[in-house]
């Protein structure tokens, strides 16, 4: 709070903010007494996080900003949006021609979930190199698996919206898929379209699930991967406890007593429940955070100012030469479905391999139990893990290939 | 005096449990009240009864034997209100079969995906541009992916005059 007599502050500053500022900061005392908003921001901006591999860290921030940035953006796309299958891609067609403002936030909403998807990939990918997901943080981990995949659903039914041929032929084949269900993959495909064939109410219902269904199961499990990141504290990586195991027994005694909370809140592996180096949460990882999530709004903004978002021509089932082509996060999954031909083959492609996937994906922390978070000392997990995302890639090129060369 | 108090905590055991019966007994009614109606309508789609009134394609006198011919067809959309039909296509396929010249009406919808499959002149095939899928003249799924042959529209002929209606078959 501002008390007349902070040093940098001129006299005259003082006396003249001093009507203003004296009742702001009783209002504050007030609010505070009843609120402790004191307390809780002592204890969300204090905490102890890790001065080394901080940089890399600020992916989760920069996760969460853009999942922000994409309810803010898409609450305004519903100033004019219509979802129906009528007057849909009419309403976003007025936006592009006749509102250039509402054109740069949807723009800032297509580009905001092709970040938002990259950024998620690369913190996945740096709390695997650097074996954050080990215990205790093995419930973390699935938690952000869930939330990916969560982060995958929203950007395939978003592309269904715009009731474009993209977003019609989109729906086609995402909705199908479910009908190689054994048993109940009819009524699978019944209840999401509305009925056997598309109709008005297939629009509505891929609507609903993404401005609600899928943000109301979202926002919570942001909340809970916020709150186990907490109870961990913020230092699963390999780096914040580089040379702990060949440090003397008294060296480490000494580090254990000067920790301070909210660390070791769970000391799992002695050698890993202190790290080496820590600092404020505020302001040195705000700081990073910050300068991460701001580039990466940028982006999203001058890509969304340039580039924009397209709109193709209304969806028309009859037309003949149109060639769909899926969203690019989708083209390693669109790539299996080429390569599981055949009735019984079909369910293998479209279930089975991604299930496997997905399923290890879910099981890394068990596959993996031994302490040892250094990448280079456990090839055994990291190999495999290459070749998965090798595979990924290799199919998406495959894909693109086949999609423009047909 | 032991004994009294024993017995006065057994009661309000039974106090707490009658309690804790309630609770749980009137969580499951309310979930039961809100979710019954929930999951009806969700599942209503499966259930629901559906009209398909046969539609005029064309005259198809002039079809050339061996040339799949495509027909956009504005077929009434039977799920959710009422909007405007949807244009389909129908490939009317004549072959000759053993000096008998057989119709097909043929759904351009691919048994894979479901993505609009083309008669495609130089391969000679219906190709669908998804995943590669390919069917010959009579829609026999000849390659890539698909698992089914091209399903048929219901139709009816009235002289040379097509109607089909949007009930599809297996060949």
């Amino acid at each position: 709070m501002s008390s007349p007599s902070q040093p940098g502050r001129s006299a005259l500053v003082a006396k003249l903010t001093r009507p203003v500022a004296r009742p702001m900061a009783a209002t504050y005392r007030w609010v505070d007494e009843r609120m402790g908003i004191s307390d809780l921001t002592h204890q969300l901006l204090y905490e102890a996080t890790p001065r080394r591999g901080a940089w890399a860290y600020s992916l989760g921030s920069a996760t969460l900003i853009i999942i922000v940035l994409q309810i803010v953006t898409g609450m305004f796309l519903l100033w004019t949006y219509v979802p129906s299958t009528t007057e849909a891609w009419e309403s976003l067609n007025f936006i592009e021609h006749h509102d250039e403002f509402a054109a740069i936030v949807r723009g800032m909403h297509l580009w905001g979930a092709y970040v938002l998807l990259i950024i998620i990939g690369l913190h996945m990918i740096r709390t695997f190199v650097s074996g954050s997901y080990k215990k205790p943080r093995e419930l973390n981990w699935i938690v952000g698996v869930l939330l990916f995949l969560m982060v995958l659903g929203l950007g395939i039914t978003g592309a269904m919206l715009p009731w474009d041929q993209a977003a019609y032929w989109t729906a086609i084949v995402v909705t199908h898929v479910v009908d190689y269900i054994p048993l109940l993959g009819n009524w699978m495909q019944q209840i999401l379209r509305g009925g056997p064939q598309m109709g008005p109410e297939t629009l509505t219902r891929f609507f609903a699930i993404h401005i609600w269904l899928l943000p109301a199961l979202l926002v919570p499990l942001i909340g809970l991967h916020l709150v186990l990141l907490r109870r961990h504290g913020e230092h699963g990586s390999w780096v914040n406890y580089e040379g702990v195991e060949t440090e003397p027994e008294e060296v480490r005694k000494e580090r254990m007593a000067k920790a301070e909370y909210p660390y070791p809140a769970i000391p799992s592996d002695p050698g890993y429940a202190v790290p080496v180096d820590l600092d404020d949460f505020f302001p040195s990882q705000v700081f990073k955070d910050a300068v991460v999530s701001f580039a990466l709004v940028l982006i999203i903004f001058i890509m969304a100012v340039v580039v924009g978002a397209p709109l193709e021509r209304a969806a028309n089932p009859a037309a003949l030469n149109y060639v769909p082509t899926p969203e690019w996060f989708f083209l390693p999954l669109d790539q299996l479905l080429v390569q599981f031909p055949q009735a019984w083959m079909i369910p293998v492609g479209v279930f089975v391999v991604p299930g496997i996937g997905t399923t290890l994906l879910i099981l890394v922390p068990f596959l993996d139990r031994s302490p040892e978070r250094e990448p280079w000392r456990r090839p055994e997990v990291m190999v495999p893990a290459l070749f998965a995302t090798l595979f990924l890639i290799f199919e998406a090129l495959l894909a693109v290939n086949r999609l423009f060369n047909l | 005096m032991a004994d009294h108090s024993q017995e006065l905590a057994k009661q309000r055991l039974s106090r707490r449990r009658f309690m804790i019966m309630t609770i749980n007994g009137v969580g499951a009614g309310t979930a039961l009240l809100i979710g019954a109606p929930i999951v009806g309508s969700v599942l209503s789609p499966v259930f629901a009864k559906r009209r398909t009134p046969w539609v005029l394609v064309a005259d198809i006198g002039q079809v050339p034997v061996g040339v799949p011919t495509a027909y956009v067809v504005n077929l009434p959309i039977n799920e959710g209100w009422a909007v405007p039909p949807v244009p389909r296509t129908v490939y009317v396929v004549k072959l000759n079969l053993l000096g008998q010249v057989e119709m097909l009406t043929l759904s351009n919808v691919c048994t894979h995906m479901q993505c609009d499959v083309h008669w495609d002149i130089n391969l000679k095939a219906f190709l669908c541009p998804c995943h590669g899928g390919l069917y010959s003249i009579d829609g026999t799924n000849v390659g890539g992916p698909p698992p089914w042959p091209l399903f048929r529209y219901q139709h009816k002929l009235v002289g040379n005059t097509l109607y089909v209606r949007n009930v599809l078959t297996g060949a």
